[in-house]
């Protein structure tokens, strides 16, 4: 089992290191991934959870701390207009650039494959955790 | 002396408007789903763009951007290239955050309008605003709130509106922004002998004269397209025109093939 999770983890090897560590680090969920593609596909989108929840057809409860997250590791931006937490794509440029990369890496069927099967350890090692 | 007017680009419809709108108001353009509304107010920003060197921000509380950017892409007009080159700037956002935003003292709007000196403001649709109030008055003092901000911003706006009517008279009560805006331009459907067709008209336009008469138009791969009035018929606004006296009696009487 353990060997074969890890001939599974070589396949991981050829991905730029880059995106690679975004997996590791950002975006390790599936709804990140959705958000993200979102957010990069609609880059001047600004809007709560309950909306963005709304735009990827998600439950809000979900969403939520997701788009939490994904500010906290600087890929969103969150602003408090009076009363709501407005979310929008981060203004930095490596970051953007980054984004960019991967969703253009997403293009390909191999990498995505890849990078399902990250995610989905990354899911396990989270359930799996005491 | 000539007033300065901000060209929709719509050749019958600038008609109509004597040149079109009065620059820093705001016009409403309601209609049911598929009218057009949407493709009106994306022709208003791709004119402004390519015609007067105006750039233009689309506030869409429904479609996402890139969609909209693809429908633009089928009428020829680049809003992707004009993103890039910073002439234009399609958000998704919703009403509530675009209402906080304009309250405040250079929200993000205000600032992105500095940036790239914005003279054109889109906002689809006004109807998601129903949301936030549930009583018509305080549902127009938002209205009010949001067309004072975008005159203070200097913008000229093009706002739609659905219409859940596909034809016949729309309900009572459903105008309470039409008091606000400062032209009103209806697009409907017009049963004619077993066809749609598409009838447009001005009801208002506050300061300025306009036409007064209700024309046809269709959507072609250029956009709207105003044509002609309607002749022959009475009743267009109902969804279901009749014929005049004369147009009757001739389709009766003296039209090759009937009897």
């Amino acid at each position: 089992m353990a060997d074969a999770q890890d001939d599974a983890a070589h396949l991981m090897d050829d991905i730029d290191p880059r995106l690679l560590d975004l997996l590791r680090t950002r975006i390790n969920t599936f709804i990140k991934w959705d958000l993200v593609r979102f957010f990069h596909a609609n880059p001047h989108t600004a809007d709560t959870a309950e909306n963005l929840a709304r735009y990827t057809g998600r439950d809000v409860r979900v969403v939520e701390p997701e788009l939490r997250q994904l500010a906290q590791a600087g890929v969103l931006e969150v602003e408090t207009l009076a009363d709501l937490r407005v979310y929008t794509l981060t203004a930095d440029n490596n970051t953007v650039a980054l984004l960019d990369s991967f969703m253009r890496a997403c293009d390909d069927r191999q990498f995505r494959i890849k990078a399902i099967y990250h995610v989905i350890r990354s899911l396990r090692r989270e359930r799996e955790r005491p | 002396m000539i007033t300065p007017r901000v060209p929709t680009g719509i050749a019958g419809l600038d008609e109509m408007l004597a040149g079109g709108f009065l620059p820093g108001t705001a016009n409403l353009v309601e209609g049911a789903p598929g009218t057009g509304k949407s493709t009106l107010a994306m022709q208003f920003i791709e004119h402004g763009i390519t015609a007067h060197g105006e750039p233009g921000i689309i506030l869409t509380f429904e479609e996402f951007p890139e969609h909209l950017i693809r429908d633009a892409a089928n009428f020829g007009w680049d809003f992707a290239a004009h993103q890039a080159a910073g002439r234009l700037r399609v958000i998704q956002t919703s009403p509530e955050v675009t209402l906080a935003d304009v309250r405040r003292t250079s929200g993000r709007l205000e600032t992105l309008i500095e940036q790239i000196g914005a003279r054109r403001v889109v906002v689809d649709s006004l109807s998601h605003f129903e949301r936030l109030a549930a009583d018509p008055v305080e549902l127009r003092l938002l209205g009010f709130e949001l067309i004072n901000a975008l005159k203070r911003m200097g913008l000229t706006a093009v706002l739609t509106r659905e219409n859940p009517a596909l034809l016949g008279e729309t309900s009572e009560g459903d105008d309470d922004l039409a008091y606000v805006v400062d032209s009103y331009l209806l697009l409907r459907y017009v049963e004619i002998e077993s066809a749609v067709h598409k009838a447009l008209l001005v009801l208002k336009q506050r300061g300025s004269g306009h036409a007064t008469d209700i024309r046809q138009y269709a959507i072609t791969a250029r956009g709207l397209e105003v044509r002609s009035r309607f002749a022959g018929t009475h009743g267009i606004m109902s969804g279901t025109p009749v014929m005049t006296h004369t147009e009757a009696f001739a389709a009766a009487f003296l039209t090759p093939g009937k009897k």
